[in-house]
């Protein structure tokens, strides 16, 4: 039972940095209808710069806002110099998804290379701010830490801003309005174009904070050909997907979902049956719900 | 407006075409060395995995990011089929096909039903995921993998003739007759469906297409091809492991597809060649220019990723679309 239940915590943990990867790549799809694969090279990146401002300053409360930051800027700037003029060229048909694909791949590409080449063999440290040895509960260590609280509530709190951002302002009110029906709200005077560009810089936002709770709950470092961050990118998708792609609650569950099940599936089955599992629970819930946990059927959601 | 005079191309035309590509890839055989022999077998295996995609993607509209899962599954079959049943290799290579059809019928059915970015996260989650259940059973081989071996060249042919020319025999000869058989398919009813069904899913439906039966057809055609693709690049290396099928393969191949023009499957030796050819073309500039070791290793990547973006921009309906549009305006 007492190993269940830190089964249970390692994989919330895992499963909410999921979630943030998940509501990056959902941001991006509500706004302008790309799966940005890219968002794997922008967290790297972001990662990077936060693990260089912690160095020069020594304090994480002022690297992971500026990583933040970070990753707002390189995500807007993509969408801006590359996503936007594509997707004029391919005159938004929708029906082509493949090359906006192929395109943030080839990013991916481009900022890996990038980051290898300045960075070379070096690596960046990010070191987890808080200690992440267990509480102790009746003589034994259990899986959560002050650091895991930290990831919790950091993830808690951006998503509970995203949320009153997306319900409560006028900001949210035009991203809202203008994935959902962006000629509509051109012509109600909402500049879409602007908005996009905005909906992406709050998703690179997000996918930066998941690139540096994933470092600093799992090897401490970050690296341009980093595994820790193929596989965030992977089940962040997965759990995007899992969760019907257009609804942040959706990814929000979709993570979870994922974190946990993969956490138990690592403790009592095995660890190279992990990533066949991720895609057993993906295509065993889309062929339960097609659409997703929470995507509706047929018409899209604002 | 200009007039265009369209040549009449017949069936016997392209047959000719074919044979002049097998002469010219027997001609070639005979001049290259070791290396290149190598590495026309290897361009070889990339066009029989890049027709299998360009098939899926370019003429039924689904999109696969996980094909290198299926070259897995191709691989392994055979390489299981000589050791644990010791049938003759080319009985291997059709076990491969079907077992991996058998797959692609499987996956195809719950792909029917999904679309656009739902597909396209799990062919990923396949990719990333089936490699890796070779280290969870023995039999499988875990890490080191397992070995297949298509044997030496018939001593028929000659003393002097090397084991990579063998190699690079084959796979050319297999790439050549599963183009043939693909471009005869597209011509066919079920291309013909195939394309009804890309272009407009509900006008085929109206016209009495099944249009969820077309799909898994075609899922399960590109996969056998796939698989095809597995088991040569399973000879060619002699050797099967998870380490041979990385995500970046999936990867490539979608690269190779989109470099080849992912619509037109005549631009299939495009992709592959550009493929391979690549890194050759990095290792020349690095080396002459900068000499350094980072930027030997890092531009592959870089020109790869830069030439898809290009692509997309400049010609995404491929090279060879490109032009014919450019030149027929």
């Amino acid at each position: 039972m007492f190993e269940f239940i830190n089964t249970l915590l390692i994989g919330i943990t895992a499963g909410s940095i999921y979630s943030l990867m998940a509501i990056s790549i959902v941001l991006v799809w509500r706004s302008t209808r790309v799966i940005n694969f890219a968002a794997g090279g922008l967290a790297l990146a972001s990662s990077f710069v936060g693990a260089a401002v912690l160095e020069k300053t020594g304090s994480f409360w002022i690297a992971l806002p500026l990583a933040m930051v970070a990753g707002a800027v390189f995500s807007a700037f993509i969408e801006f110099f590359f996503l936007r003029p594509l997707l004029k060229r391919s005159g938004d048909k929708g029906a082509e998804i493949f090359l906006p694909i192929i395109a943030t791949l080839g990013l991916l590409g481009i900022i890996k290379t990038i980051l290898s080449y300045i960075y070379g063999e070096r690596i960046g440290s990010l070191p987890p701010p808080l200690s992440d040895k267990g509480f102790i509960v009746s003589g034994e260590s259990i899986a959560l830490s002050p650091m895991r609280i930290l990831i919790l509530g950091i993830v808690l709190l951006l998503m509970i801003s995203l949320t009153l951002i997306f319900q409560r302002t006028n900001l949210g009110l035009s991203l809202r309005a203008s994935s959902f029906a962006p000629e509509i709200s051109r012509l109600a005077g909402i500049r879409v174009d602007l908005i996009r560009t905005v909906g992406w810089a709050i998703s690179g936002a997000a996918g930066a904070t998941a690139g540096i709770l994933q470092t600093t709950n799992g090897s401490g470092s970050v690296a341009p050909e980093s595994f820790e961050f193929s596989l965030l990118l992977v089940f962040g998708f997965v759990a995007a997907v899992i969760g019907g792609i257009e609804s942040l609650v959706g990814a929000v569950l979709g993570g979870l979902t994922l974190g946990i099940i993969l956490a138990i599936i690592l403790m009592y089955v095995g660890g190279s049956l992990v990533f066949i599992a991720a895609f057993l629970i993906l295509i065993l819930i889309l062929l339960l719900r097609p659409q997703g946990i929470i995507g509706a059927k047929g018409g899209r959601r604002a | 407006m200009a007039v265009v005079h369209k040549l009449h191309v017949t069936n016997k035309h392209r047959f000719i075409g074919f044979v002049l590509i097998g002469l010219m890839v027997y001609i070639l055989s005979n001049t290259v060395d070791e290396w290149k022999a190598f590495q026309g077998a290897t361009i070889a295996v990339y066009v029989v995995a890049i027709a299998s995609i360009i098939l899926l993607t370019g003429y039924t509209g689904q999109i696969s990011l996980g094909h290198g899962a299926l070259l897995a599954i191709g691989a392994y079959t055979a390489a299981l089929t000589q050791i644990y049943l010791q049938l003759p290799v080319w009985i291997c290579f059709i076990a491969a096909v079907l077992v991996t059809s058998l797959f692609g019928a499987i996956l195809g059915s719950a792909a029917a039903r999904l679309s656009g970015p739902y597909l396209a996260g799990t062919t990923l989650a396949l990719a990333v995921g089936l490699p890796s259940i070779a280290n969870q059973f023995s039999f499988l081989g875990g890490e080191q993998g397992i070995s297949f071996d298509v044997g030496w060249p018939p001593l028929s042919l000659g003393e002097a003739f090397t084991q990579y020319k063998w190699f690079f025999w084959i796979t050319s000869l297999a790439a050549l007759i599963t183009l043939w058989w693909i471009q005869n398919l597209l011509r066919s009813r079920y291309g013909r469906t195939w394309r009804a069904v890309k272009t407009n899913e509900v006008a085929a439906e109206l016209a009495g297409i099944h249009v969820a039966r077309s799909k898994v057809l075609a899922f399960t055609v590109s996969a056998g091809i796939a698989g095809m693709a597995g088991a040569l690049l399973a000879a060619t290396i002699n050797n099967v492991s998870p380490s041979a099928f990385p995500l970046a393969l999936s990867f490539s191949l979608a690269t190779g597809a989109v470099l080849s023009g992912v619509n037109t499957l005549g631009g299939v030796m495009i992709g592959a060649v550009a493929l391979v050819a690549i890194p050759e073309i990095a290792s020349l500039v690095s080396d002459r220019w900068s000499g350094s070791e980072s930027v030997a290793s890092l531009l592959p990547d870089f020109i790869v990723s830069a030439l898809l973006i290009l692509t997309v921009f400049l010609a995404p309906k491929g090279p060879i679309e490109n032009f014919r549009s450019r030149h027929v305006k």
